[in-house]
C-alpha cells in the first residue's frame, strides 16, 4: 500500500500536535471503555461488545495489508473457524471460552498457513481472487456440516467464563480484553525482530533475501498471524454476540471487514481498530430500517477513504506551498 | 458403462454451453487485468445491475420498451458506468494496482446496493425472445437456447479477437499489456486504451449475464455468483491470456456440470475453490503457458 507510510507519519504528526503520545491516547480510550458499562444501558453494552469483536477482525485484515501487502476478501472463513470452535465446544462439550479460545487461535493460524501455501509464489491479486472463492465456499461448508455446526439455525453460546458474574458484562469485558491483547501483541510484533523481518520482506524482497528471509516464508507467516487474529475475531463475535450462524460469515461480511480496515486507514492501534469496528457495527444498526443503503454507504465510504488517502499527500503539499509563499 | 456415456455427453455439451458464458465473463476480467493490472471485483455486480435494468426497461417496471431497445439502453448504461468507474479509479491505477482493486469492491458494493434499492430483493425471471424448439442430434438434445448461446458467444469472441489482432486499437491494447512504459514512450495514450478495455469488458459482462439468466432466475446474487465461475476461468487461463480465459471458461463449465451431477450440487463453491487453488499450484501462469509459449 503506497499510502501507508504517509498515514503512519500522519499519526505521529497528528498526535504530536495534540501533545499526546499514541500510547497515552490508547490508555485513555482503554480506561474509558473499562468504566463504560457503569454508565450505559444493557443494549449498548451488547453492541459495544460486538463492536470490539469486529475491531479484532478489522485488525486481522489490516495486519495482512501492512505486513504482507496483500488484500483478502475471505477473512470470513477464518472468523468462521474461530466462531465455530467456540460454539461447538460450548454446546457439545460445555467448555467455556478459556478452553475454546486457544483452540480457535490455533485453528485460525493453521487455516491461514494452509490457505497461503497454494498461493505462496503468486502476486497479491491471485490471493485476493482465491480468498473470494474461499469466502463464497464458507456458508456452503457450514450448512453441509450441520451435524456439527447446526446448519442454518446456528448455535447459541451460553457458557460463562467466570460463573456467577452477569453474562452481559462477561461478553463485554471478554471482547474488550481480547481486543486489548491483540493490539498489545501487534505493538510487540512491530518492535520485534520477526516483525521487522516481515516488513523488510514486503518492502524490499531482494534485501530480505540477502538477509536470509525467504519471501515465501514471510507470506505464509503473515497469513498465519492474520488468520489467527481473524479466528479470535470470530470467537469473540460468537461470545459477545451470543449466536453463531452461517449468515454471519458470507462474502459480504468478509468484504465489510476489508471496508472497516480501509476506513481505519489500515491502522493497528486501539483507536483505529475501534473506528473500523464501530463503522461495521453501528452503521448497520442505524440503517436497520433501510438495509439496501448499507452496501451503498459502505461502498461510498470505501471509495471516499481510498481517494482521500490518495489525494491527501497532494493536498498537504499544496497547502504547504501556499503556506510557505 | 453405456449408462455412463449416455449421461456424459449431454453433460459435457451443456457444460460447454454455460462454459462459453463463463468465458465471456472471464474475457472481460482478463481484458481489464491485462491493460490496467486491476482485478475488477465489481464485474458481476455491475452486470447483474444491467440484467435488472433490462428487466426493468422491458417489463414496464421502469419503462415499457421492446426487448431490443431495453438491451440497447442497458448496454449504454453499463458503458456509462464503466466510464465513471474508470474515471474514479484511474488516479489509483497508476499508483497501486492493489488499491485500485480494493476500490472496485466499493463500486461493486454500490452497484449491489443500487440494485437492491431500485428493484428490491425479489426474484424475477428474464427470458430471451428466442423460438422454443429442440432437436435430437446424435443422441444429444439441442435446444434453441443452446444454439443462441453458442452463436452469440462465437460471434462476440470472434469479433473481440478480430479487433485485438487486426485493428489499431487492438495493437495498442496488446502493446500496453506487454509493456505499458514502452507503449507510453511510443506515444500511446494509456488511459484511452484502459477505457476501451473497461467498456468492452462491461459489454461482455452484460452479454454473459443476459444469456445465463434464462437458465436460472434473476436475483441480486445470481449474476454475482455466476462471476465466481468467470473468476475461476480467468485463473485457469492465467489471468493474463485471452485464449486461456476462453479455454478456462469451457473447462470450468464442463467440470462444474460433471461435479454437480456425479458428486454433489451442494459443494459447488467449495469445488471451485479447490479448482482455483489447484490451478494456481499446477500452472500458476495459466494453462496455455507451456502449450503456446510466451508471446514476446
Amino acid at each position: 500500500m503506497s499510502d501507508q507510510s504517509a498515514s503512519l507519519n500522519g499519526t505521529a504528526v497528528g498526535q504530536g500536535r495534540l501533545a499526546l503520545r499514541p500510547e497515552a491516547l490508547t490508555w485513555a480510550v482503554l480506561l474509558l471503555l473499562l468504566v463504560l458499562p457503569f454508565l450505559l444501558g444493557g443494549s449498548w453494552i451488547f453492541t459495544l461488545g460486538v463492536c470490539f469483536a469486529n475491531a479484532i477482525g478489522v485488525l486481522s485484515v489490516s495486519v495482512l495489508v501492512r505486513y504482507g501487502g496483500e488484500v483478502s476478501i475471505g477473512h470470513s472463513f477464518f472468523a468462521a473457524v474461530g466462531a465455530y470452535s467456540v460454539a461447538v465446544l460450548d454446546t457439545r462439550y460445555g467448555l467455556s471460552l478459556i478452553a475454546s479460545l486457544p483452540l480457535a487461535l490455533a485453528l485460525g493460524v493453521v487455516a491461514g498457513v494452509a490457505f497461503a501455501w497454494p498461493s505462496r509464489r503468486l502476486s497479491g491479486i491471485y490471493l485476493a481472487v482465491s480468498t473470494m472463492a474461499l469466502a463464497l465456499a464458507v456458508p456452503e461448508m457450514i450448512n453441509n456440516m450441520d451435524g456439527l455446526t447446526g446448519g442454518y439455525e446456528g448455535l447459541y453460546v451460553s457458557q460463562p467464563v467466570i460463573p456467577g458474574v452477569k453474562m452481559g458484562l462477561q461478553r463485554y469485558y471478554g471482547a474488550l480484553i481480547v481486543l486489548a491483547l491483540v493490539v498489545y501483541g501487534l505493538s510487540r510484533l512491530r518492535r520485534s525482530r520477526q516483525g521487522l523481518v516481515l516488513l523488510l520482506a514486503k518492502a524490499h524482497p531482494a534485501a530480505a533475501d540477502a538477509f536470509g528471509t525467504r519471501r515465501v516464508w514471510a507470506r505464509i507467516a503473515v497469513m498465519g498471524i492474520s488468520g489467527g487474529i481473524a479466528a479470535l475475531c470470530g470467537a469473540m463475535l460468537g461470545f459477545a454476540g451470543s449466536t453463531v450462524s452461517p449468515s454471519g460469515f458470507t462474502l459480504w461480511s468478509a468484504i465489510f471487514l476489508l471496508v472497516g480496515s480501509v476506513v481505519s486507514f489500515y491502522g493497528l492501534t486501539l483507536p483505529r481498530a475501534l473506528i473500523g469496528g464501530a463503522f461495521l457495527t453501528l452503521v448497520p444498526q442505524m440503517l436497520s430500517a433501510s438495509g439496501a443503503w448499507i452496501p451503498v454507504l459502505y461502498g461510498l465510504a470505501l471509495l471516499g477513504v481510498i481517494l482521500f488517502g490518495h489525494y491527501l499527500p497532494r493536498l498537504r503539499a499544496l497547502a504547504r506551498r501556499k503556506g510557505g509563499a | 458403462m453405456s449408462d455412463l456415456f449416455r449421461d456424459l455427453f449431454p453433460l459435457v455439451w451443456s457444460g460447454m454451453i454455460t462454459g462459453c458464458l463463463y468465458a465471456l465473463g472471464a474475457l472481460g476480467l482478463v481484458m481489464i487485468f491485462k491493460s490496467s493490472r486491476v482485478v475488477n471485483f465489481s464485474h458481476g455486480n455491475v452486470a447483474g445491475f444491467a440484467a435488472f435494468l433490462i428487466y426493468g426497461f422491458s417489463s414496464g417496471m421502469l419503462m415499457e420498451l421492446s426487448w431490443g431497445a431495453a438491451v440497447l439502453l442497458a448496454v449504454i448504461a453499463v458503458i456509462a458506468i464503466a466510464f465513471m468507474t474508470y474515471a474514479l479509479i484511474s488516479p489509483l491505477v497508476f499508483e497501486s494496482d492493489l488499491t485500485a482493486t480494493i476500490a472496485t469492491l466499493g463500486i461493486g458494493l454500490i452497484a449491489q446496493g443500487a440494485t437492491l434499492l431500485i428493484f428490491g430483493a425479489d426474484i424475477v425471471s428474464l427470458d430471451l425472445p428466442i423460438p422454443r424448439f429442440g432437436m435430437s442430434v446424435l443422441g444429444l438434445f439441442v435446444t434453441g437456447y443452446d444454439l443462441t448461446v453458442l452463436a452469440v458467444a462465437i460471434v462476440t469472441i470472434a469479433a473481440l479477437f478480430f479487433v485485438i489482432d487486426h485493428t489499431k486499437l487492438g495493437v495498442a491494447f496488446r502493446a500496453i499489456s506487454e509493456n505499458p512504459f514502452a507503449a507510453e514512450v511510443c506515444g500511446l495514450n494509456l488511459r484511452s486504451v484502459h477505457l476501451f478495455s473497461w467498456m468492452v469488458a462491461a459489454v461482455l459482462g452484460v452479454v454473459g449475464a443476459l444469456l445465463i439468466v434464462p437458465t436460472t432466475f434473476l436475483s441480486v446474487t445470481t449474476v454475482a455468483a455466476f462471476m465466481l465461475q468467470a473468476f475461476a476461468a480467468a485463473v485457469i487461463g492465467g489471468f493474463a491470456s485471452l485464449p486461456g480465459a476462453l479455454l478456462g471458461g469451457i473447462l470450468i463449465g464442463v467440470l462444474m456440470n460433471l461435479f454437480t451431477f456425479y458428486v454433489s450440487p451442494e459443494f459447488s463453491s467449495t469445488f471451485l475453490l479447490g479448482v482455483i487453488l489447484l490451478a494456481l499450484n499446477i500452472f500458476p501462469n495459466g494453462i496455455l503457458e507451456r502449450v503456446g509459449g510466451t508471446r514476446v
